[in-house]
């Protein structure tokens, strides 16, 4: 072989395949299972730190600058966007039927921000604007990230 | 055949380095809290055992074994809000299972060469996320054309090197069994304990065979939990403190990743690593300068194996040793007096709470109803894991 050989596809080459099968149970913990139970019953949390009175959110069981306990505070949900992206491929680079609007939101009573689908048309979006949550219906909120089904202009 | 090597030992510190504060969490096979959140519990402890806050803390080093487990990549990026690490110089190291010593290495080397008087060591680990089954997450360390195709797990691998360690020895099962006995009686005085009992010799013979000579409870469970330390220059220390623990002597190094071309019976790797550690320390004969040993039980064999390369028992006699009683809490030679990762719990790189974290209360006589009946001037703690290759050593000391 030399280096310079361009190997295309390495199945040629005698080889041997390799498969790892794992998945993962991951915890929400405290403060997580705080956040989602809230969530379910269509209510926002944030936690904020007794020492300092930074508010956090996603609300967290201590404050990461000074280590002290936090408690939790209710906030609206809604607020304003910090930035945007318009995403037109997938991640397998295929153009989407629609364009999705990622959007990091500044939430109103916290140091904190959520990152979230925005649910309006490209040409209208901006740094600034405000927007609230739109949850699925009642019955259907499992306690996940998802119950917000998007955010939108407010 | 065996080469005997003591390597050359280029050292100049800048200063001593002193502990002072030590935490951890329970442990148990699963636990609803995050790794920040179990990270964050153990540093609040030590934090306050060591009379000091968090600005103090001016360097993180976090320990956390692979990444399989917890499921998250860059999981020290992910650990760092957890472990006090944000807006400081913060690093992860993991040598396996070897991280519960090495992580504390890593932080003397940030105190020792002066570069941080004040560092803070997280060991962190999450076990349970990982499915179907921990051990799982091993499987990706074999090589993947010579080995994985034969489907091998870590506990028949062991089997393997207890089955040479007996042989080689003449040593019997039911000698081995103490160390599970002694190992799991001790950790009731442990208040983090995970699999503390009151068992029998016979228990461990009748229990569920897993890959012979190696049943059930010849072996740790897989735990979730986290362990903190803080060490720090000697000005400090005296500024907390009128009984700070002095770290000694650190050592660590790895045999070859050909595991199956080793001789089985000796760890070479703690040997290496437990010269270079006790060179440091000015200790020539282990046997009569320490008088505390906390060595890495993962099995029960083990600690049997590591005893005789951290050079506290001869080749073949730390059974011998076990069976004397010489190794209980209250013998001339306390070993594992936490209860160790076969009483107390096995969360990889968080096994540092029953390691270093308990050597640090032993001589620091904080250790409470685990204090060993003795005097304790000296100790040694040690870890083990990558590919059953690596040994890490730290010696301790209350005395300056």
């Amino acid at each position: 072989m030399v280096f310079n050989e361009k190997i295309v596809n390495p199945t040629e080459l005698r080889h041997w395949e390799g498969k790892i099968e794992l998945y993962w149970v991951y915890t929400s913990g405290s403060a997580g299972d705080e956040f989602f139970k809230a969530l379910k019953k269509g209510k926002f949390i944030a936690a904020k730190c007794k020492e300092c009175g930074k508010v956090y959110f996603p609300p967290r069981i201590y404050c990461e600058y000074d280590f002290s306990e936090t408690e939790y505070v209710n906030i609206s949900g809604e607020g304003t966007v910090r930035a945007f992206t318009v995403a037109r491929l997938d991640k397998d680079e295929k153009p989407l039927e629609k364009p999705e609007i990622y959007a990091i939101i500044d939430l109103d009573g916290t140091d904190g921000c959520i990152v979230h689908l925005l649910n309006a048309k490209p040409e209208d979006v901006y740094v600034g604007m405000r927007v609230k949550p739109v949850l699925k219906a009642k019955n259907k909120r499992e306690g996940r990230i998802t119950d917000i089904l998007y955010y939108k202009p407010s | 055949m065996e080469v005997e090597k003591i390597k050359g030992l280029k050292f100049a510190k800048k200063q001593d380095v002193a502990i002072v504060g030590a935490g951890m969490t329970t442990w148990k096979r699963r636990l609803n809290e995050t790794g920040k959140e179990l990270s964050y519990i153990a540093v609040k402890q030590a934090l306050e055992e060591a009379g000091l806050t968090i600005d103090d803390i001016e360097m993180v080093v976090m320990g956390s074994a692979p990444d399989t487990f917890d499921g998250l990549h860059m999981k020290g990026e992910y650990l760092l809000d957890g472990s006090g690490g944000s807006d400081r110089p913060y690093m992860r190291v993991f040598v396996g299972g070897g991280t519960g010593v090495f992580a504390p290495i890593a932080g003397y080397w940030h105190v020792a060469s002066g570069l941080a008087d004040v560092c803070l060591v997280v060991c962190e680990e999450k076990m349970s996320s990982c499915h179907p089954h921990p051990q799982s997450g091993f499987k990706g360390i074999w090589d993947p054309i010579l080995e994985r195709p034969l489907t091998p797990n870590l506990i028949w691998i062991f089997a393997l090197e207890m089955r040479r360690y007996m042989h080689v020895h003449n040593i019997k099962h039911e000698d081995i069994a103490l160390v599970s006995v002694k190992n799991k009686r001790n950790a009731l005085d442990h208040p983090c304990a995970q699999v503390a009992e009151k068992i029998t010799v016979e228990d461990v013979l009748n229990s569920e065979p897993m890959a012979l000579p190696v049943r059930r409870l010849d072996v740790s469970p897989p735990s979730d939990g986290a362990a903190a330390l803080i060490m720090v220059a000697p000005h400090i220390a005296r500024q907390l403190t009128d009984e700070p623990v002095w770290v000694d002597g650190v050592g660590w190094a790895l045999d070859t990743t050909m595991w199956t071309n080793r001789d089985l019976y000796f760890p070479r790797y703690v040997a290496e690593a437990a010269k270079m550690a006790y060179k440091m320390a000015h200790i020539t004969d282990p046997k009569k300068q320490i008088d505390v040993a906390e060595p890495y039980d993962p099995f029960d064999y083990k600690e049997l194996h590591h005893m005789e390369g951290l050079g506290l028992a001869r080749k073949g006699e730390a059974p011998i040793l076990t069976k004397e009683g010489v190794t209980a809490r209250d013998g001339d030679l306390p070993t594992c007096p936490s209860g160790g990762l076969l009483g107390v719990g096995n969360p990889i790189a968080a096994t540092m709470g029953v390691k270093a974290c308990e050597l640090y209360w032993q001589l620091a006589y904080r250790a409470g109803k685990r204090q060993v009946a003795k005097e304790v001037t000296t100790g040694v703690c040690q870890a083990w894991g990558d590919l059953m290759q690596v040994g890490t050593v730290m010696v301790m000391s209350n005395k300056r």
